[in-house]
């Protein structure tokens, strides 16, 4: 027809308080009161779930203690960020999964500490099996930016 | 009691592009499907239940847009709708399938669409599918959930960037071909390596596109697809299976899958052989249009049909064995890395497989196909919809 | 002839989500439960079918976080965002393959999301309805307007429906209202959406709830094909009617009338107020209920306030509508109309306690969902096998 073809702006403007239950809520106190990550069992096939869930997805069962783990551990994989997303960090930023000593599955956070304006270099020193520790920040939130990984 | 056989026997897809400002989304559904029904000769009315491929409505900015899109496909007819994320297509299709085989309905509408242009930057939708508690943060999307993928599967297999830049060389030559393809300019392998890093080693080049339009598929019972089809293209297995949530438990000594592979589309590929009778892959499988939106992950996608040992895929593509002339095709379309409307996504994959089992594939057509298996993946690397069409109703 | 599937296990958690426990850890312990009530193993489903609203749930893709929850790993898992009742359609329609012999169908709404008005809000299309501000409540509003000036139905006749369900709710332990109230506090009750009066309305509840279906087959591996051991499906429809509201007739249930014949004929149903022994329905408003009735053919058109003021649909009538209290009592949105199967399953099992109909055998459920109930489905349920 050509005519100019118009369009109109909508914003979803939804909030939503999404409740952490009770083994999400003590893992984040763990932290706020003590630095240090805790897990849960899962017992059918031993393992040791990190973060901690309620139950196992992959058992299909109900985990079952809590399981301190160690503030270090391996880096299982990595990327490096280095596209803006709109309402998202600056990049470049690297996101991690580290599997952590006396933990069975890994767990996701930043990667402090290396230089990543050249990412090849950087993913050198980022590759699987490097060795990092858990940092914390000073005044804990209650979520997973209260703590990140660096190269030990 | 045997199922009763199903066919496809039309489909419809638009040419696809970043934006559709001339359509509506409800008006994009119904253009998929009016090629879909001349496609298949036959007019709305022959249509006894409509299965609707929609993933997540932000991507549309429209909550259950189906409902919207009601129009579309026809009023007052049984309609539902499937989400399994980026798998929707292919389980919708699944779903029509169902329709057909338990013996209720003997022609089944197949519909969808997307215009995923239209949210801004789909990524922001797709921080919002993970874990609220422990993941969102991070920030997630599925770029970086793929590239943490590409880094297990480079350090198990071998993979590199350049054969990475492969995958992407070899599917925008045959989305060259493909009239509706979305992105449809050949490049070179240097100028894979080039591109922008989005999420290393994923770089902009190894990444699908965001595409806008509609596709539809109609099936039909064997009594009608006989009567309005010459060469039909049989549905003989379909299969699903689930990964685990949480990619940190596909990482570690004792996890039961890795992250690097497909396992759980390995397991539904051989559901859907075990239903299609299938048991030599690479032998009795002519074309493969697999669901890969990042360059690194055709390579576990190939891994997972079985026509291969994992890892050995990276090998044979070095050989052009993957090529639109080579011994296995896959993505004779040009894949998902060329085309993503990702509501009909993986509903295009299947529309693919169809075209090639029906010789209706034009440039892109593998001479002589008779089987093809198609696939979809949804979630985070997470469901895993499959199927095997064949000239040969079986 | 299809083949035949029955409901061997229902569970339901109300008030659920919210409470101090994560949406995903509320699915998981109804899914334990249903699978325990049902006596089918985890390692025995053969296929898994949800339904949830990524909007009411703020998760993009609703499926992936709680399919684990579901015990969804190595599984066949599907998801149907359309209706919370569409999980079921799609599960048996899997089960009459035959290549599937046991399906779990779950759906919930939590009420993570500051306001369900505002998610229905974005249901509407960006272009024409949008910014109109309407909503699930507002297209009812609509619906009970153009239903009330057709056929001169006094309000009173909604204000029955509401004071016999909220009767009926303060029995079941389940509901989230448990007070009965009277046809004149709902006629007291201020406007909400005109005709629409507060105590016509259901309540926003948090819950989930899950069925466990089996095929012929493993029903009688099961020793479930005794007369009243399970629910059997024996005619099922569902249709969608127009997104226009403005070239649809609101004054009827258009797709609930499709919908309900599709599901008769299947059954060999001819005169169901007569025929059923027991009917859940979904009632968006108490309007709605009335205007089921006629939908169902339970009456003719513009009949259905005689039937409620004759008590033909009350505790003692000749069809008992909505024992269990319906939405009106307790309304999950999103999984409220799979909750009326569930309902209806439990009464023709016996199980339904506090809310049992003596002797049903045969029942009705109806699910309804979008704008001005664009989409319904009917369900009919028989205690015997054959």
């Amino acid at each position: 027809m050509g005519e100019k073809i118009l369009s109109r702006i909508e914003k979803w403007e939804l909030t939503y308080t999404h409740s952490m239950g009770e083994t999400a809520s003590h893992f984040f106190h763990e932290i706020k009161n003590h630095r240090r990550l805790v897990g849960r069992r899962a017992p059918k096939a031993g393992r040791v779930l990190m973060p901690p869930r309620a139950f196992s997805d992959i058992d299909f069962e109900e985990t079952t203690d809590w399981v301190p783990v160690a503030n270090e551990g391996r880096i299982e994989s990595f990327t490096i960020v280095c596209q803006q997303f709109p309402g998202m960090p600056v990049p470049p930023y690297a996101i991690g999964f580290v599997l952590l000593d006396g933990a069975d599955t890994a767990l996701g956070g930043f990667i402090r500490g290396v230089d990543l304006t050249e990412p090849r270099a950087a993913a050198e020193k980022l590759k699987i099996g490097t060795r990092v520790q858990v940092k914390y920040r000073d005044k804990p939130e209650g979520n997973v930016l209260d703590f990140w990984f660096e190269p030990a | 009691m045997a199922m009763r056989r199903v066919a496809i026997i039309g489909s419809g897809q638009s040419r696809f592009r970043f934006r559709r400002d001339d359509a509506t989304y409800a008006e994009l559904v119904r253009e998929g499907v009016r090629l879909a029904l001349e496609d298949a000769g036959i007019g709305i009315e022959r249509i006894g239940a409509v299965v609707y491929a929609l993933a997540p409505d932000a991507l549309i900015g429209v909550s259950n847009a189906e409902r919207w899109g009601a129009e579309a496909v026809g009023v007052d007819k049984p309609m539902m709708r499937l989400n399994t994320g980026g798998a929707t297509g292919i389980s919708a299709v699944q779903a029509g399938f169902y329709h057909i085989a338990s013996g209720l309905f003997d022609v089944v509408l197949v519909a969808g669409a997307d215009k995923v242009g239209e949210c801004g930057h789909a990524q922001v939708v797709l921080n919002k599918i993970w874990d609220p508690l422990y993941e969102r943060a991070l920030p997630l999307n599925a770029i970086n959930m793929l590239s943490l993928s590409a880094v297990r599967y480079m350090a198990k297999y071998g993979m590199t960037e350049e054969h990475m830049a492969m995958t992407t060389v070899k599917n925008r030559h045959n989305a060259a071909r493909n009239p509706n393809a979305h992105l449809r300019d050949e490049v070179t392998l240097q100028q894979v390596l080039d591109s922008p890093t989005l999420c290393w080693p994923i770089k902009r080049l190894d990444a699908c596109p965001q595409s806008s339009g509609g596709a539809a598929v109609v099936l039909a019972s064997e009594e009608v697809a006989r009567k309005l089809c010459p060469r039909p293209a049989w549905v003989r297995g379909v299969g699903n299976c689930a990964e685990s949530y949480f990619m940190g438990d596909r990482m570690g000594p004792k996890a039961p899958q890795d992250h690097a592979d497909a396992t759980a589309l390995g397991h539904s590929f051989q559901a859907a052989y075990r239903m299609a009778g299938l048991s030599r892959p690479a032998e009795e499988i002519d074309v493969a249009e697999l669901y890969a939106p990042f360059s690194n992950t055709e390579y576990h996608a190939i891994d997972a049909t079985g026509v291969c040992a994992k890892g050995q895929s990276v090998r044979l593509m070095e050989r052009g064995h993957f090529e639109l002339d080579g011994p296995f095709p896959v993505n004779p379309s040009g894949g998902t890395q060329c085309t993503n409307p990702i509501a009909v996504t993986a509903m295009l994959r299947v529309i693919e497989a169809a075209l090639q089992v029906m010789h209706k594939a034009g440039e892109h057509q593998v001479p002589d196909v008779q089987t093809a298996i198609a696939s979809g993946n949804g979630g985070d690397h997470q469901f895993f919809g499959t199927m095997v069409l064949s000239s040969d109703p079986g | 002839m299809l083949g035949q599937v029955a409901i061997v296990g229902v569970a339901q958690t109300s008030g659920a989500a919210g409470n101090g426990r994560t949406l995903e850890e509320c699915i998981h312990d109804t899914v334990r439960e249903v699978l325990g009530r049902a006596g089918v193993t985890h390692e025995a489903l053969d296929t898994i079918v949800a339904a949830s609203s990524d909007q009411v749930d703020g998760r993009a893709i609703s499926i992936m976080l709680t399919s684990g929850a579901l015990g969804g790993y190595g599984k066949d898992v599907l998801d149907t965002p359309s209706a919370g009742e569409h999980a079921l359609v799609l599960a048996w329609l899997r089960l009459l393959t035959g290549a599937y012999h046991a399906a779990l169908v779950v759906s919930w709404s939590g009420l993570e999301v500051n306001d369900l008005r505002t998610v229905q809000n974005l249901s509407c299309d960006p272009i024409f309805h949008r910014q109109l501000g309407l909503h699930d409540l507002a297209s009812h509003g609509l619906q009970a307007g153009a239903y009330q000036s057709r056929y001169g139905v006094d309000a009173r006749a909604a204000a029955q429906v509401a004071a016999k369900n909220r009767a009926a709710g303060a029995r079941n332990p389940l509901a989230t209202l448990r007070t009965p109230v009277s046809a004149e506090e709902v006629l007291d009750s201020p406007v909400v959406a005109w005709p629409l009066r507060e105590l016509m309305l259901p309540p926003d509840s948090a819950g989930v709830v899950a069925l466990v279906l089996v095929s012929g087959e493993r029903a009688a591996e099961l020793g479930r094909r005794g007369a009243g051991r399970a629910a059997w499906l024996r005619g099922v429809g569902w249709s969608l009617d127009s997104y226009w509201l403005g070239q649809r007739n609101l004054a009827e249930l258009t797709s609930l009338r499709s919908a309900a014949q599709r599901a008769y004929a299947m059954a060999g149903l001819r005169q169901p107020l007569a025929e059923l022994d027991v009917a859940e329905l979904h009632d968006v408003t108490a309007y709605h209920e009335l205007m089921a009735y006629e939908a169902l053919g339970f009456c003719a058109a513009g009949e259905g306030a005689r039937l409620i003021a004759e008590g033909r649909t009350g505790p003692d009538g000749a069809l008992p509508c909505n024992p269990s209290g319906g939405s009106l009592s307790d309304n999950p949105y999103f999984a409220t109309g799979l909750v009326r199967v569930a309902e209806a399953a439990r009464q023709v099992t016996g199980q339904a306690g506090a809310c049992q109909v003596p002797g049903a055998r045969l029942a009705l459920a109806h699910a309804s969902s979008g704008f001005a109930a664009q989409g319904n489905s009917v369900f009919i349920l028989s205690g015997e096998a054959d």
